[in-house]
């Protein structure tokens, strides 16, 4: 094997997968019932609205109505709590893909693509590639570690193609733009009124933010210590977003702790209660 | 590598349990590589209507450090309240969002009827609240001048429905 490929196949434990998988699906049951709700709504907007996607054009996909609306909603969270049970991960799980993506397609096939969102359909596709994977399964499997790979290369991918973005559409000249201004401004919150009144830091945050996306790649050259310390920083940013201009990337935030040992985390989690529980029991 | 004494470089990696065969390896890196190529493709020529591949471009405009930020609205009228009144532009309220509408603004001033529409969904999706008789597109401009807001808001009616 090449380096690159030992690099994309590392194992890594099951059970690390079966963690990620519940976080990922039970995401998708709170996503679809309360935060993006956006495309059941659209099963109620006059047809006159409808602005097919290239994907709706290709597979020739009708616009919304209630009938579809629903079945989407509790189709994608009828095989995402059978998915957390671990069960069937690969019919479950594509089953998943399918319905949130098309759930998706339906939000953003009125005139408004949320631009947070692409990465998500990566982990959906390629998490139930491992097959069957237990919590308590610490096996390390190549299978696990390509699914986690992939996970991880998509998240990060988002922040280097949202620098080129900015490059694109704002040209070199955004980092001395307004735009971040301007975001306050339309989606204003109490954080953000004071930011808006000291513009150096709306204008020093662009920087920062232009230099550590086109950088964010980096991280897969850092050292296991240096790589968390940087996946937290990254947390860290999208909380000041989201108080700055109330706007969070849901998704994105799920698809990052492809970074995190979360088996390790958990049974650390598990014995620091058992050993309280002891204590009380003790006492 | 040894910084400050702590030693952090990875451990060389554990044998796997589990290893997949060649051809397992193979569909796996090419399917990774045409999602790769799809996303790279889709940022450098693609537009948003190439979703899920579609370009990053959140706030990615360069908005000018003097100018207006512009945010379009919706003002009602009521059986009951005869004046105009601003409503929300959610999806709870007339099935779409601000975006949505501001992005059609051009085909709702050619054709003001879009706006009977919204009253419509309006009606199906809130039922018990009352019925807009009168529907008008708001146009805001907050002016800025070197990055700061000077509290002057600008308001322009884009387009207005009311029934025959």
């Amino acid at each position: 094997m090449t380096r690159f490929s030992r690099w994309l196949f590392e194992p890594a434990p099951l059970s690390r997968v079966a963690l990620l998988r519940i976080a990922v699906y039970a995401f998708v049951v709170v996503d679809v019932l309360a935060l993006h709700t956006s495309g059941w709504y659209h099963g109620f907007a006059d047809p006159v609205w409808y602005q097919p996607l290239q994907a709706g054009r290709l597979l020739g996909l009708p616009a919304a109505s209630v009938l579809l609306v629903e079945v989407l909603k509790w189709g994608s969270v009828g095989a995402a709590l059978v998915a957390m049970t671990g069960r069937l991960p690969r019919a479950t799980g594509w089953a998943v893909a399918l319905t949130w993506s098309w759930y998706q397609y339906v939000a953003f096939s009125y005139g408004k693509v949320d631009h947070d969102r692409g990465d998500f359909v990566v982990a959906l596709l390629l998490l139930p590639t491992v097959g069957i994977a237990h919590l308590r399964d610490d096996r390390r499997s190549q299978a696990a570690g390509f699914a986690l790979r992939a996970v991880q290369l998509g998240a990060i991918a988002t922040y280097l193609l949202s620098g080129v973005a900015k490059l694109r559409f704002g040209g070199p000249g955004w980092v001395n733009s307004a735009t971040l201004l301007r975001a306050v401004v339309r989606r204003g919150s109490p954080v953000g009124e004071v930011f808006a009144q000291v513009p150096f830091v709306l204008h020093a945050m662009q920087w920062v933010l232009m230099v550590a996306e086109l950088t964010s790649w980096v991280i897969f050259f850092l050292p296991e210590r240096w790589r968390r310390l940087m996946v937290l920083a990254w947390y860290l940013f999208h909380a000041v977003t989201y108080a700055t201009i109330t706007i969070a990337f849901w998704p994105h935030l799920v698809m990052l702790l492809a970074f995190l040992p979360l088996e390790r985390y958990r049974d650390r989690v598990v014995a620091r209660w058992r050993a309280r529980r002891v204590q009380a029991t003790a006492t | 590598m040894v910084i400050g004494g702590r030693q952090l470089t990875t451990r060389p990696a554990a044998p796997a349990d589990d290893e997949l065969g060649v051809r397992s390896r193979a569909w796996r890196v090419v399917v990774l590589a045409a999602l790769t190529a799809v996303f790279v493709a889709g940022s450098v020529v693609g537009q948003d209507d190439w979703w899920p591949f579609s370009p990053w471009r959140m706030f990615s405009t360069s908005q000018a450090p003097t100018g207006a930020v512009i945010a379009m609205g919706l003002e009602v009228q009521t059986a009951t309240a005869p004046t105009w009144v601003t409503a929300p532009v959610t999806p709870e309220t007339v099935g779409l969002n601000r975006a949505e509408v501001e992005g059609r603004s051009g085909r709702i001033a050619a054709d003001p009827w879009l706006l009977a529409t919204l009253a419509a969904a309006h009606t199906r999706l809130q039922p018990s609240a009352p019925a807009w008789t009168a529907v008008r597109l708001v146009r805001h401009e907050t002016v800025v001048v070197d990055r700061r807001p000077t509290g002057v808001v600008r308001n322009t009616e884009i387009a207005r429905w009311a029934p025959p």
